[in-house]
């Protein structure tokens, strides 16, 4: 069954610009999907309409079987939790904590059930020794978690990360790969919005391509990638274990640095 | 030749912080090279870069020991602006840099602000906005601007000081790939066409290791590494220092042989062709 | 919302003979409209304000805007009127002083509708005023799209968090406004204080009296609109203070 669907969605903003334009996308239960795509190319749009902060102009969004159009955006962020981009949009609190608990009693979440959902997200995101800090003094890594932590902690069906990388290094990109490996293992349904392929390579979801408003492929990544070409248009750049497959006329690519070392190693004996 | 920017045994600690941002860093740059600074974020590049223009300790007060020299002058005894001549710094959100309402006027306002006659600005800002590829965007409002040309506008506003030296403090951390290495190859460029010395913060090191000269690591605000990219990503830690290596130079990593690193992955099939067809 | 309203500040650009004059002219004969505005003392004079504001506006196809913005000036206006009511004067001057309200409003407003930022920009420092203070002026009006879309996000953020804000009691809906308010706040300082730093970067404040690239330049059409410009105004004024 299909958690979110768009069918033949157009979008047109108040300045005129037409940012989404015949899109149709079913993302299924369980299913990791991300949408890739350049700066501008409409992900951003797409994940607007996913908890119905944007209406489609023409065509219909519906989430779990609503219309997008019949339901507050409240009601439908309780099943679909979006974590933006930028954490200091968000952060308002003068803790840790509080910052998770705010979601909680928006939705209605009785205090001591609040209290111990709360305290369970920061837990499990890394942050329960950070719980009494004031959010803005947290590293840009440490918000991000936050950030995701205040939206797991009213268990929404669906978790939607708008280019969760943007900004982070090494280590908190490593933690991220965790907690989204983590989610998908759990079967949890996550949508990743992201330009960033090097870090969903190695996991290889599903994959939409946008680009100019339009979804331009849609598939495994595996076979997604492969249209370098397509790639470069939407603004993006193949990971280099991709390249290095290719070089190498792979038809099944590497997708761990190990695997392709193998390999490697392999054929340099063979010679 | 010579070195044009040097750290010795330098300290910098922000007042009211407990510990300091910056210790004991001494690295130089020489003139024309391009080097990329690394580290996890709070590991202190952004205190480095800031070191190099005089933003530290002009504008940020603090508690300081050892030395900055730049083109020559001590950072510590020269103004800002005075600075501003010798090195032009692009920051990471092109949206606050660019001040004014057209981009041509933005680009002319470091000028304007050194007071130069109105038709050398004119000049300079023509010939700026000519080597960034962007004299089409001249009477435009920066808001109607995408991402990359707004980098462009503000790389322009520092490029028509003439610097000797170009900063830049993750100049594509907001950017898609393919901007991203844009504005990558550009940089390259001018360092090629016109000598600047780059100094460069940037996560993505596929996209700069393969351009840079020298590469410093910094990691709890000291200098762990210092040497050639290909010297410094060979070394074994790098993950613990908060760093991720391309996944070429991991793969590379993994294999027995092996004398120094391509950066690049068609420089490693290059390589990794001629060494199996040489044992053949 | 906040996007509509980002746009509606923007300034839009038009080609007509209007927006293409010298700023200072335009800034004159607004100045010009502004005094007989002022001066006019009833209903005849009022309806020639109108008309003298009516011609640039309509040259510079911005008469719909005018409307729009005296449309909004109207329920200040009838204020004014009821206030003149309630203090015993007669309707008739209460109307001509409400009018002439509106009369100045349409003045000025020709003004703001037909010259850039850019453009008042230039005209402060061709004035000469502190550039600490153009600065302040240009910078503030260049960041309100940005800290509009700011404020989009931050909405957009909070609402995906189940802030409703628009429910609930006077009450409520003030303090539904912090998690809003906050994050709005911090995002501008943290934008202050990159843009002081790159100020300071560009070299800000190294001579006393900076530069400037453009010079502003009086054309033909410049005088032309002077000539007409000054004899219309010298006409109007002397009908309006009762020497002809």
């Amino acid at each position: 069954m299909s958690v979110i669907e768009f069918e033949d969605v157009r979008h047109r903003m108040p300045n005129g610009v037409v940012a989404l334009d015949s899109v149709s996308l079913k993302v299924g239960r369980g299913e990791v999907v991300a949408v890739v795509g350049g700066n501008g190319a409409g992900k951003t749009t797409l994940l607007k309409h996913m908890n119905g902060l944007l209406k489609p102009s023409s065509g219909r969004v519906t989430v779990f079987g609503k219309e997008t159009k019949e339901e507050s955006i409240a009601r439908l962020s309780r099943r679909v939790g979006l974590v933006f981009q930028n954490s200091d949009h968000q952060i308002f609190s003068e803790s840790a904590k509080e910052e998770v608990m705010f979601g909680l009693k928006n939705f209605g979440i009785p205090p001591g059930e609040a209290e111990e959902k709360a305290g369970r997200a920061l837990e499990y995101y890394g942050l329960a020794d950070l719980a009494a800090r004031p959010p803005l003094t947290l590293s840009g890594g440490e918000k991000k978690r936050l950030c995701i932590a205040a939206v797991m902690a009213w268990e929404p069906d669906v978790l939607v990360l708008d280019e969760p990388t943007v900004g982070q290094d090494y280590p908190s990109r490593s933690r991220l790969f965790g907690v989204v490996q983590g989610l998908a293992s759990s079967n949890r349904t996550v949508v990743i919005v992201s330009h960033d392929l090097e870090f969903l390579w190695p996991l290889s979801p599903r994959t939409v391509v946008m680009s100019k408003g339009r979804v331009v492929a849609d598939g495994p990544a595996r076979e997604v990638f492969m249209r370098t070409e397509m790639l470069r248009d939407a603004g993006l750049r193949e990971p280099q274990l991709l390249q290095l497959s290719r070089r190498f006329g792979r038809e099944e690519p590497f997708t761990a640095v190990d695997q392709a070392a193998a390999w490697l190693t392999e054929r340099g004996r063979a010679n | 030749m010579g070195k044009i920017v040097e750290f010795l045994d330098y300290t910098f600690e922000y007042s009211g912080m407990e510990r300091p941002a910056v210790e004991g860093v001494s690295f130089s740059v020489e003139e024309g090279e391009v080097a990329v600074l690394a580290g996890a974020s709070g590991s202190g590049k952004s205190t480095i870069l800031r070191s190099i223009n005089g933003l530290i300790p002009h504008m940020y007060p603090g508690r300081r020991s050892g030395k900055v020299t730049v083109d020559g002058a001590d950072v510590s005894s020269t103004p800002t602006y005075e600075l501003a001549r010798k090195v032009g710094f692009l920051f990471q959100n092109p949206e606050n840099q660019i001040f004014m309402f057209t981009v041509e006027k933005d680009v002319a306002f470091g000028l304007e602000n050194l007071g130069y006659e109105p038709e050398v600005i004119r000049r300079k800002v023509d010939w700026a906005l000519g080597l960034l590829g962007i004299s089409d965007l001249a009477k435009r409002s920066p808001s109607e601007l995408s991402d990359g040309q707004k980098q462009r506008v503000a790389l322009a506003g520092s490029l028509v000081m003439d610097p000797k030296i170009l900063v830049l403090d993750e100049p594509t951390s907001l950017l898609d790939p393919r901007t991203a290495q844009d504005v990558v190859s550009l940089v390259s460029r001018l360092n090629k066409d016109l000598g600047l010395t780059v100094v460069l913060v940037e996560h993505r090191l596929e996209l700069v290791s393969p351009m840079a000269d020298r590469m410093v690591v910094l990691s709890g605000s000291r200098v762990w590494a210092e040497g050639s990219p290909a010297e410094v990503l060979g070394r074994e830690g790098l993950h613990e220092v908060g760093l991720s290596p391309p996944a070429i130079v991991e793969v590379q990593k993994r294999l027995p042989s092996g004398d120094g690193l391509a950066l690049d992955v068609d420089g490693f099939v290059r390589r990794f062709l001629a060494d199996v067809g040489h044992r053949v | 919302m906040a996007h509509v309203m980002a746009e509606g500040f923007k300034f839009r650009y038009l080609k007509t003979p209007v927006h293409g004059l010298d700023p200072r002219v335009k800034l004159l004969m607004t100045a010009m409209l502004f005094a007989l505005a002022l001066l006019s003392s009833n209903l005849y004079q009022e309806a020639l304000v109108f008309a003298a504001v009516g011609v640039p506006a309509a040259l510079a196809r911005s008469l719909k805007r005018l409307l729009r913005i005296a449309a909004l000036s109207l329920t200040f206006s009838l204020m004014i009127f009821a206030v003149n009511m309630l203090f015993g004067q007669p309707l008739l001057e209460s109307a001509v002083i409400t009018i002439r309200f509106l009369g100045i409003v349409a003045a000025t407003s020709v003004f703001f509708v037909t010259t850039s930022p850019d453009e008042i920009e230039y005209v402060m420092r061709w004035f000469r005023l502190p550039r600490d203070f153009v600065f302040a002026f240009a910078t503030s009006i260049r960041f309100v799209p940005v800290l509009m879309m700011d404020l989009t996000q931050i909405i957009d953020a909070q609402r995906s968090r189940g802030l409703e804000m628009d429910r609930g009691n006077p009450v409520r809906r003030i303090r539904n406004l912090i998690p809003v308010l906050i994050p709005l706040i911090v995002n501008a300082l943290v934008r202050s204080g990159e843009l002081a730093e790159a100020m300071e970067a560009r070299g800000y404040g190294a001579v006393s009296r900076p530069t400037s690239m453009h010079a502003l330049l009086m054309k033909k059409n410049d005088y032309a609109a002077l000539l007409v410009l000054v004899p219309a105004w010298s006409l109007l004024i002397t009908y309006f203070l009762g020497l002809l």
